[in-house]
């Protein structure tokens, strides 16, 4: 079965379910007798309808009147246009009420950093004393070299020479993973790796979830990081969420540990003998079982963004066991790792029920 | 031939694709089979002003609509006789015309036949639009050129456009991709293109011989530009079909995403189409055991594949910022500091971007695998039949 073609249906799931209908009867029932202006925007009718998918039932584009009542309040993804009281959307997106607040949350967002948070970057321009990184934000991300381990050492100080040889740390294409250093009034984030689990990505599988609204994608959560057991006889897994939606999926290398070990070093030099292979761009072999559940992994990742569901540590886990389960109940076995289309839907599905 | 887009990916990514991809069976990043193709969604008649319309999605979200418009034109003639010109066999045409002349009347009838059959390739005028690239960029107008090739190659198409001697339908192909190219966008298009075509449907001619048309003003009785076989409701031959097909080591992988196109060592534009000679005294032979069609190849292009544009990967042994901390002669490569640009001899694990042509034999088993009987084209036209186009 080589291809698949299914009638067409709605790329969003529908809204999360602080329903239309009760907040209809909020509004009417309410205080004041405050009214969203629907009707006269033309809008398709408030009232539930099966006919209609509820995802058109109270979106709004930019520049649409939500209500000309002064006693709402205004919230993210609204304006009020000077001399009046209209307020007014500035996204395209579904109307959200909480009380008297009235906000539109986006359809389809691009990441806003935070200061903390952890990303997954990819170097997209190299310059004199910085690199530029595409974290899927509004802007590039900078990551100056001052905010790097430096070979030889952390306390090393930033030389001539480094900045000279600045494309042998990062260049064009690489993939980072960096924690959000400082902000920039304009929203523009500064970068850093100078820790143990940052740095550059190797041996593994990128996959780019960011940009899709409606509660689905990466969340911001306790952990983002984390190593996992592979099944089917593939080796351990490391998952690096980044909060910006793009994620690493990598075969686990025991690095620490490993070159303690050769170079009976003491925890105290830890930090030199890290660094070494940090800016390596070379994979370690890997085994193709190992390979296939890395493969299998990013499935799951990809199909539960497919589905409208989200991606933190215990959807992937569970998503992951749930896909393993269904490749065993297959024709197959285990080499059978597509999580696309129908199956991705049976996936979620199952994910959900539980 | 003109390149698809610049990807940007490490040398780790890359090596770890090349890897993966070479494993028998390759294992893909989506988890497909080799043959396999993206899920997709389809429908047709979405543009009430065309003659055909389609829109064919992605799960991804990469999105292609084609509408087809047909307009009435006159035949162009030259002054002294009934002869057809094209730019395409202009030279052709002039030849045996002066043949022609030289053999003198006899040769009046073969060249009426001509005439009665012929089309010529200006009557289809078909513009690619990618969203973010100009017109004339040089991707959009080879993705243009290769569909509209697939179309005129065997001049069956045309033919189907003649109304009489001297009238003839113009056709619009309009292609337009909604979203942005998010992966080499050949298949999404040319799937799409095939769909708007079955779909098509021209006014139902009510005006007979040579004179000026005149067409039925009901709809519903127009008839589709491909005929419907009134018994089975099947299409009797069908629009072409272009498929992207790439090598990687000895696999062989079908409708290849951005990120296996980065590690391709070859990629090539396959186009096929139904063979509507051979097809009669085949179902007789074959008497319907074997369910696949004769395919008929039209065209093959070669892309250009990103993988020779990508930064070859550093071995740890070269790399300057690789073992600091070890000292292990790292003095040779200190002095090197731009041994990232260096082409070094394979290592494992190491991205190395694929150099020299494509060989021979990788080349005749790409197409061999297209056209195998009961394979993957065939299951393409398929289910693209099984589309509503009511």
């Amino acid at each position: 079965m080589p291809i698949t073609i299914l009638p067409p249906k709605f790329s969003h799931p529908p809204p999360p379910p602080q329903d239309i209908s009760d907040s209809d009867s909020d509004l009417s029932s309410d205080d004041g007798g405050a009214h969203l202006d629907f009707a006269s925007l033309g809008l398709p009718n408030r009232k539930p309808n099966p006919a209609n998918n509820p995802l058109f039932t109270n979106l709004v584009t930019p520049g649409t009147l939500i209500t000309p009542d002064p006693q709402w309040m205004r919230g993210h993804g609204t304006y009020i246009p000077p001399h009046t009281t209209h307020i007014t959307s500035s996204l395209a997106g579904i109307i959200t009420r909480t009380n008297k607040l009235i906000s539109v949350s986006p359809l389809r967002a691009r990441y806003t950093p935070e200061v903390g948070d952890l990303v997954v970057g990819r170097i997209v321009e190299v310059q004199a004393k910085r690199w530029r990184v595409d974290v899927g934000s509004v802007q590039l991300a900078s990551l100056p070299l001052s905010a790097i381990n430096l070979p030889g050492g952390i306390l090393r100080k930033r030389t001539e020479t480094d900045e000279l040889q600045i494309r042998t740390f990062f260049a064009e294409g690489d993939l980072v993973v960096a924690e959000v250093q400082q902000l920039f009034q304009d929203g523009g984030a500064v970068l850093h790796t100078r820790s143990l689990k940052y740095g550059k990505l190797r041996n593994g599988l990128f996959a780019a979830v960011s940009g899709v609204g409606g509660g689905s994608g990466v969340v911001r959560s306790r952990r983002q990081v984390w190593t996992m057991e592979g099944q089917n006889g593939g080796g351990k897994m490391d998952v690096i969420l980044g909060v910006n939606g793009y994620v690493w999926i990598s075969k686990h290398v025991e690095q620490v540990a490993k070159e303690l070990e050769q170079k009976h070093m003491g925890i105290t030099n830890m930090e030199e003998n890290v660094s070494a292979g940090v800016y390596s761009s070379q994979n370690d072999p890997i085994d193709s079982d190992t390979m296939r559940e890395i493969t299998r992994l990013r499935g799951v990742v990809t199909a539960l963004v497919e589905n409208g569901c989200r991606v933190d540590e215990d959807m992937v886990i569970r998503g992951y066991a749930e896909a393993c389960e269904m490749a065993m109940l297959s024709e197959t076995g285990p080499e059978d790792i597509y999580l696309g289309g129908q199956r991705g839907e049976e996936l979620t599905r199952a994910l959900r029920g539980n | 031939m003109a390149s698809s887009q610049h990807v940007l990916l490490s040398p780790a990514e890359l090596s770890y694709l090349h890897s993966s991809l070479s494993l028998t069976p390759p294992l893909r990043p989506d988890g497909r089979s080799p043959t396999q193709y993206r899920p997709l969604s389809a429908e047709t008649g979405i543009l009430p002003g065309t003659n055909g319309s389609a829109r064919i999605c992605f799960a991804d979200g990469t999105e292609a609509i084609v509408g087809v418009k047909a307009e009435v034109e006159k035949t162009k003639r030259r002054w002294d006789d009934d002869t057809i010109f094209s730019e395409n066999n202009h030279h052709q045409q002039q030849q045996q015309q002066q043949q022609q002349q030289q053999e003198g009347e006899e040769e009046n009838e073969g060249r009426n036949n001509n005439d009665e059959e012929g089309g010529s390739s200006d009557w289809v005028e078909l513009t690619v639009e990618i969203p973010g690239y100009r017109d004339d960029d040089s991707g959009t107008v080879f993705l243009g050129q290769m569909l509209s090739e697939a179309l005129l190659a065997d001049g069956g198409f045309v033919k189907r456009l003649r109304i009489n001697r001297r009238f003839h339908w113009k056709l619009f192909l309009d292609i337009l991709l909604i979203s942005p190219p998010l992966s080499y966008p050949l298949p999404l298009l040319s799937l799409t293109t095939h769909l708007a075509l079955l779909a098509t449907r021209l006014p139902k001619l009510k005006s007979e011989g040579d004179e000026d048309p005149f067409f039925d003003d009901d709809w519903a009785a127009a008839p589709y530009l491909y005929a419907r076989d009134p018994a089975t409701k099947r299409v009797a031959e069908r629009p072409p079909v272009t498929l992207l097909v790439m090598a990687v080591g000895g696999n062989i992988i079908f409708d290849p995403s951005k990120e296996e196109l980065a590690v391709a060592d070859v990629v090539l534009a396959v186009s096929v189409g139904d063979d509507a000679q051979g097809k009669g005294e085949d179902r007789m032979d074959v008497d319907g055991s074997n369910p696949g069609r004769n395919l008929k190849l039209l065209s093959i292009r070669t892309v250009d594949p990103p993988s020779r544009l990508t930064p070859p990967g550093v071995a740890n042994a070269a790399n300057s910022a690789y073992g600091h901390a070890q000292v292990v002669n790292t003095g040779a490569n200190q002095k090197m500091p731009e041994a990232r640009q260096t082409e070094s001899e394979a290592v494992e694990g190491v991205w190395k971007p694929p150099r020299g042509g494509a060989k021979a034999v990788v080349m005749g088993a790409l197409v061999q695998k297209v056209l195998v009987r009961g394979g993957v084209a065939d299951e393409v036209l398929d289910a693209l039949e099984g589309v509503d186009t009511s």
